[in-house]
């Protein structure tokens, strides 16, 4: 079986292939070929012996993601053909710089504008509190606000839409 | 001593007073919000009192429904752990007034010692020695301007009623001294209702150091020596370690004195902490008294035996401190690291969540306070430490290889945590040498990332568990909001009001 597997920026070239007796398999990782013989102690702990040293993993299933632990580090990994099921994460929230949606789940504490007020690019328009520290959401551009979909003291997720802006000169006429 | 106390608090430190509650033999109350109807330390409570919605004004931050709540359980004290209302002298006083006793200081106390200049003041008298700056406050920046001639530049301005850093900034050359004391004095107004300001000489590269205090309602105070507290990111406290690897023994010597001398010249009593500045030419400063049981205090508990939150209570109810500066030491070496759920690759932000899976370490030497399990969701609402994981050792480096060895074993899984960062800071040469600064993480690790030398174990780990179907699914558990009080009370009993 073969995986494309996706950490962060890094993608590694995953093939496992059995290697005759139960509980072992020959792994290629990149250009290395490593037999592995495998346990598992429950449904979130693997131990694994790669190359007859020992490897304890544990595992949790999120977002179509696995969340990996080896050796104090946690790894956010996937398959590469499998992303497109991906929810909501920072990433989109940092790819999608057009949008007035905060970048953890958190509550409202301010909101400083109106409907129908005009904007500029840069100003503030949504104060969210996470964990006792407080993020200022800014106006992506230049517009008028058409829709607040929010309330003070709310809990929001990255993704949520909190302020729609249409963006639009200025009619000082 | 108490039958049953209330612990005016959440999350590790609730856990944590609740265990010693129960080795002696004390029933204990929790309170809880909307947020925290599943949270541990309502499970590990005899009884459990919920006081409203998550926010902490409707609950953890409001004095009378936590008063209420000691009263109608037949509490007969109230424990404030820190954070919350620990250092807030109505809530104190508001306490005495209702026949309960608060296991802190008087109320009095806390409010002197609140007061940054009115403690300079107190502790000048006394002899500790103070940073260069001024005894009182102002908001007008011509005045400030003077005053900063006289102290000479670099210096820093702080808040009459500080905290958290807010209104506080270092100012380098009085060209950005006006401007700087107008900034401050609005944040100060925002954050604390009082723009007064006053100035202190900046000390570059300082340690900051501490020491905990104990003194009994009969004149005894004693010190259980220092903290070293240098490790910090914005400002808060990340990785702390006893005995600092600074001190010396006559400088110790000197430093405990003071301490000491600071509680008795501020009528101290119960447990707190003197914190001090030191300069790189060894010279010490007070910097504040903290009026409460620190998020630290277990190092101290590791190397010198005593449980503080024992003798906190003992003292509370009146009894004598049971022993002499003399026979109190400090033996081996203990370090404390943080577990906040924040995310250390995206400048720490917060991030809170369901924890989806949860490893412990343990062994020999191993301590964790620890207020999560797997299922629970760390809310948004509150301070973001999950945990403290304590290691003791008999010298500092087998306690550092011990804390790496426990942080290498411990899991949570579903959220950010600052695990992986604190292997690195444990791990890194200048933190082995001793060489520990509050300007440590700026210096050593400006945007760090984590390595990714395990990277490709962990494809291999996903590519296995595909393999084996087991899937690392975790189940969620759902909790259809706040239970109801019989769902939650514990042991209970009607009370007439």
């Amino acid at each position: 079986m073969k995986y494309q597997i996706q950490i962060g920026a890094k993608t590694i070239d995953l093939e496992i292939e059995d290697a005759g007796k139960a509980g072992t398999v020959l792994a290629t990782v990149d250009e290395k070929k490593w037999p592995v013989s495998y346990q598992t102690l429950s449904a979130n702990t693997l131990h694994l012996a790669v190359d007859g040293e020992a490897v304890r993993a544990c595992l949790a299933r999120k977002n179509g993601e696995k969340h990996i632990f080896i050796n104090g580090r946690v790894y956010v990994v996937s398959e590469k053909d499998r992303q497109a099921g991906k929810s909501r994460s920072k990433k989109n929230w940092e790819d999608s710089p057009g949008e007035v949606t905060p970048p953890m789940p958190s509550v409202v504490v301010r909101i400083l504008v109106e409907e129908g007020e005009w904007v500029s690019q840069g100003q503030g328009l949504v104060v969210v509190s996470a964990m006792k520290m407080e993020t200022t959401l800014k106006a992506p551009m230049a517009g008028k606000v058409i829709k607040i979909n929010t309330a003070l003291q709310a809990k929001v997720m990255p993704g949520d839409r909190l302020v729609e802006i249409k963006e639009e000169a200025r009619d000082d006429g | 001593m108490f039958k049953k106390i209330l612990i005016a608090n959440r999350g590790e430190i609730a856990v944590r007073i609740m265990r010693t509650c129960r080795e002696m033999g004390l029933k204990t109350v929790a309170v809880y919000s909307e947020a925290d109807a599943a949270a541990l330390h309502v499970l590990e409570a005899d009884q459990a009192v919920f006081l409203g919605p998550s926010e902490p004004a409707q609950s953890y931050l409001n004095s009378e429904r936590l008063i209420k709540a000691a009263l109608d359980s037949g509490a007969e004290a109230v424990h404030p752990g820190y954070g919350f209302l620990a250092e807030n002298a109505e809530f104190a006083e508001a306490c005495a007034q209702a026949g309960l006793v608060f296991v802190g200081p008087p109320g009095s106390v806390i409010r002197d010692l609140g007061n940054k200049t009115v403690a300079r003041r107190i502790m000048g008298q006394a002899g500790v020695p103070l940073i260069p700056g001024m005894m009182t406050t102002s908001t007008d920046p011509q005045v400030l301007a003077a005053e900063a001639e006289r102290i000479g530049y670099p210096v820093i301005i702080k808040a009459e009623a500080g905290g958290g850093g807010k209104g506080m900034r270092i100012v380098t050359d009085q060209t950005a001294l006006e401007e700087t004391v107008l900034s401050c004095r609005s944040e100060a107004e925002k954050a604390f209702g009082n723009g007064a300001l006053y100035l202190e000489k900046h000390l570059q590269r300082p340690r900051h150091i501490e020491f905990q205090i104990l003194a009994d309602h009969h004149g005894k105070v004693a010190h259980l020596f220092e903290r070293e507290c240098s490790i910090q990111r914005r400002h808060q406290k990340i990785i702390e370690e006893t005995p600092s690897p600074l001190m010396t023994p006559d400088l110790r010597q000197r430093m405990g004195q003071a301490a000491v001398a600071a509680a008795k010249a501020s009528g101290y009593r119960n447990a707190g902490t003197v914190e001090f500045l030191v300069d790189q030419d060894g010279s010490f400063y007070f910097l504040e008294v903290n009026t409460r049981l620190q998020v630290e205090h277990p190092i101290t508990e590791m190397t010198t035996g005593k449980d503080l939150v024992r003798e906190q209570l003992k003292v509370a109810s009146g009894e004598p401190l049971s022993f002499n500066q003399e026979e109190l030491f400090q033996q081996g070496h203990a370090l404390e690291c943080r577990i906040y759920a924040e995310d250390p690759e995206a400048d720490f932000f917060p991030s809170p969540g369901l924890i989806l899976f949860l490893q412990e370490p343990s062994g020999p030497g191993v301590r964790n306070d620890c207020g999560i399990y797997a299922g629970f969701e760390v809310p948004v609402e509150y301070d973001p430490i999950l945990s403290k994981l304590i290691v003791h050792g008999p010298d500092r480096d087998a306690a550092r290889q011990r804390m790496i060895r426990a942080l290498e074993h411990y899991a949570i899984l579903g959220i950010r945590t600052t695990i992986p960062f604190l292997l690195d800071v444990l791990k890194a040469p200048a933190f082995a040498r001793g060489e520990t600064f509050t300007d440590f993480i700026e210096c050593h690790f400006p945007a760090w990332k984590q390595s990714e030398e395990t990277a490709e174990l962990a494809a291999l780990a996903y590519g296995i568990d595909e393999r084996t179907g087991k899937g690392g699914q975790t189940e969620r558990m759902v909790f259809k909001g706040a239970p109801s009080p019989w769902e939650t009370l514990g042991p209970w009993r009607m009370v007439k009001s």
